[in-house]
């Protein structure tokens, strides 16, 4: 099912397009266990075994949807998506609300076509080529995005394919298979800042300077731990390409060569001085709230000691004479 | 005089040995041998729980070698010191004793390792006193005028309840301390003991005559005032610091001149400044620059001096690291302060002061700043 695509088709996905998928199925989730809370909450008291109370929740709802993006050339350009209402008995997607929610969107964005359609789940599955026939009488060749809402520590990559339909002959019989294609994101300004802001989303009492100084490091130090692990990993495959181990990739090579090559921007004398008046500021300026916290709790104690200790110390004002 | 091997009984054997009564100068040679051969090699621990005694051992050391008027040879109470005390922030009675040898055999750089601790507990006032005095009196013999300023501002405003005659000698250097390098004596801080604020100034009349003719910054005038007080200044061993603080008056003035001028010709200098020759006035400009005190270049050619802006950029690793290591040290003691803070918080004495004052309160002479009463 899922080989790669030989279609020569370049994908690249907007990352709002993968927001709305995630909030789409959130929401579905949160209403079902809304729903279906009581039962979930008796059986989580029982035992309190997390393998138990897993089991004993509904499975995850597939959640369905269209795709709108623009086509052009040999480049796929996937915008932004809408969701749709799945029919699950007959396993088809109510055809009419689509061609209504085509017409709105046609409006507002006249250049977008829809390209394909979304789903949650793991894989892609026998059923789902029905859907993807039925979408085949508005776009020939649609797309099928499949996100993966099990969340996973430990995979680093997005969990979201993208699917083509291929004819291939398999046992003598054309037949209609998804392939997996390669896709890039392409981000614009606006989607970066609020992809951002949605990462960097804080609990409603994390208002405190020192909460938000705390998150924006470990944001940073998370972001660096990750570009240092990437920079092991390319070296070590250098290394075992040096040693002949693994056959030489001349493009990545090319590649590697070319990230190194912006390096020297760093190795100027300019930089050195910049960056080190800026640290040497940061420094300072930190200097300078420890003096003045270090100041006012030796003022207070001298006071207080002026007035345990100093029998006829000056009452300076902050007390009232009668 | 043999003694038996210090480890186990160090402390009996001290007691019997040592306190028996004065000791004749033929003996003294081998008893200054003795006692610094016990120091070097008794053990720290056993000397922690007996000090008593030990202190009285360190103590006929230091009168019989100042006796003998050899104080080097009381180089040893530096380990007697290490030994005795508990902690490195710890002052101890032997402080003073070492420190008065050091002065007196003139080899401040002996007192320096001990001085360059600092000091958090003190057990007896008079000790603190007098190891900031001769603290003190050392820097200003390294001519370290800084740190000498600091250790007689610490005796200045040490907690008394009466005056007392090291304070006034070291109010007397503390002035002409601050005025060689500062050029002013500051107001006394609001920890200041108010018996020293009151009594202080009136022992010292001459210094504070002296600074006052400092600021008029008139060579000549200064010059005078010095001549007609000389006795007194003499009879206080404080002559030689009188003298320089007369020196420091060109520095001052040059430096004042940096804040007008940006250029400035040596003639200008020596005029300004009641020098005789630019010759003279190039001479204080040099040594002013090699001190790290003025930013200048002299041009030799039209005997021109240009001043400049500190050039500290700030963009080098060391001055990182010096800030760097300046915030932990500044880390740590805020760490003790606060633990001080909390302990004279809850203090008996202090929460009875507060509480008796509360019932005296009247709502309309409560000013509008709040008040932080515990």
């Amino acid at each position: 099912m899922a080989s790669s695509s030989s279609s020569g088709l370049t994908f690249k996905l907007h990352p709002l397009v993968i927001l709305n998928i995630s909030d789409h199925h959130t929401r579905v989730k949160a209403q079902n266990q809304h729903l279906s809370s009581a039962s979930a909450s008796s059986a989580a008291a029982n035992g309190g075994d997390a393998a138990t109370a897993a089991a004993a929740l509904p499975p995850l709802p597939r959640v369905f949807g269209c795709v709108i993006g623009v086509q052009r050339g040999r480049t796929v350009e996937i915008f932004n998506s809408f969701e749709l209402l799945y029919d699950p008995h007959s396993h088809t997607l109510d055809r009419c609300f689509l061609e209504k929610k085509q017409e709105l969107y046609k409006k507002v964005f006249p250049n977008y076509y829809i390209l394909g359609w979304y789903s949650t789940g793991t894989d892609a599955q026998e059923s789902d080529m029905q859907i993807h026939r039925a979408l085949m009488d508005i776009n020939e060749s649609p797309v099928y995005v499949v996100l993966n809402p099990s969340i996973n520590h430990s995979q680093k990559d997005l969990p979201v394919t993208i699917y083509e339909s291929e004819l291939h002959v398999i046992d003598g019989i054309p037949q209609l298979i998804f392939v997996r294609a390669n896709y890039t994101i392409e981000t614009v300004e606006a989607e970066r800042i609020s992809v951002d802001h949605v990462a960097h989303l804080k609990p409603s009492d994390g208002g405190s300077a020192a909460t938000q100084l705390a998150a924006h490091l470990t944001s940073i130090h998370s972001a660096i731990k990750m570009l240092n692990s990437r920079i092991k990993i390319v070296h070590q495959h250098l290394l075992a390409m040096q040693r002949g181990e693994i056959p030489c990739d001349n493009s990545l090579l090319r590649q590697v060569s070319s990230l190194l090559r912006r390096l020297p921007a760093m190795e100027s004398e300019k930089f050195q001085d910049e960056f080190l008046t800026e640290f040497n500021d940061t420094l300072l300026m930190t200097y300078l709230a420890m003096l003045t916290n270090c100041s006012s709790t030796m003022s207070e104690l001298v006071d207080k000691f002026n007035v345990t200790y100093d029998r006829h110390s000056r009452r300076g004002g902050r007390t009232a004479f009668i | 005089m043999k003694w038996p091997p210090a480890e186990p009984h160090s402390v009996e054997w001290t007691g019997e040995a040592y306190l028996s009564g004065p000791i004749s100068s033929d003996q003294a040679g081998g008893f200054l041998l003795s006692v610094v051969d016990f120091i070097n090699s008794c053990s720290g621990d056993q000397i922690r729980l007996a000090p008593d005694k030990f202190i009285q051992v360190c103590k006929r050391l230091k009168d019989q070698v100042m006796q003998l008027q050899v104080p080097l040879q009381g180089v040893a109470l530096r380990t007697a010191i290490r030994k005795l005390q508990t902690s490195s922030e710890q002052l101890t009675t032997i402080h003073s004793d070492f420190l008065l040898l050091c002065i007196l055999a003139k080899s401040y750089k002996t007192g320096l390792s001990i001085l360059e601790d600092d000091i958090l507990e003190v057990d007896q006032p008079r000790d603190l006193f007098l190891y900031y005095y001769y603290g003190g009196i050392i820097y200003i013999g390294l001519k370290r005028f800084r740190t000498a300023l600091e250790c007689l501002h610490n005796v200045v405003t040490a907690p008394m309840t009466t005056l007392n005659a090291i304070a006034v000698e070291a109010y007397k250097k503390y002035i002409l301390v601050s005025l060689i390098l500062n050029g002013q004596v500051p107001s006394f801080p609001k920890y200041t003991s108010s018996t020293a604020q009151r009594n202080l100034k009136n022992h010292t009349q001459p210094y504070i005559d002296l600074s006052a003719c400092y600021a008029s910054g008139k060579y000549s005038d200064l010059e005078a005032f010095i001549q007609s007080n000389v006795e007194k200044f003499q009879s206080d061993n404080n002559l030689g610091l009188v003298k320089q603080v007369l020196s420091s008056l060109y520095k001052r003035n040059i430096q004042r001149l940096t804040q007008t001028y940006l250029t400035l010709s040596l003639q200008d200098i020596a005029n300004a400044v009641q020098l005789k020759t630019p010759k003279e006035a190039e001479m204080h400009v040099l040594r002013m620059i090699q001190d790290g005190e003025i930013f200048a270049t002299i041009n030799q050619k039209d005997g021109m001096v240009s001043f400049h802006e500190d050039p500290e950029q700030y963009k080098t690793c060391e001055m990182a690291e010096h800030i760097d290591s300046t915030i932990q040290r500044l880390m740590a003691l805020s760490k003790k302060l606060r633990s001080i803070d909390e302990q004279i918080s809850c203090d008996p004495a202090y929460v009875s002061k507060i509480g008796r004052e509360r019932p005296k309160f009247d709502f309309d002479d409560f000013d509008s700043v709040p008040h932080r009463f515990i």
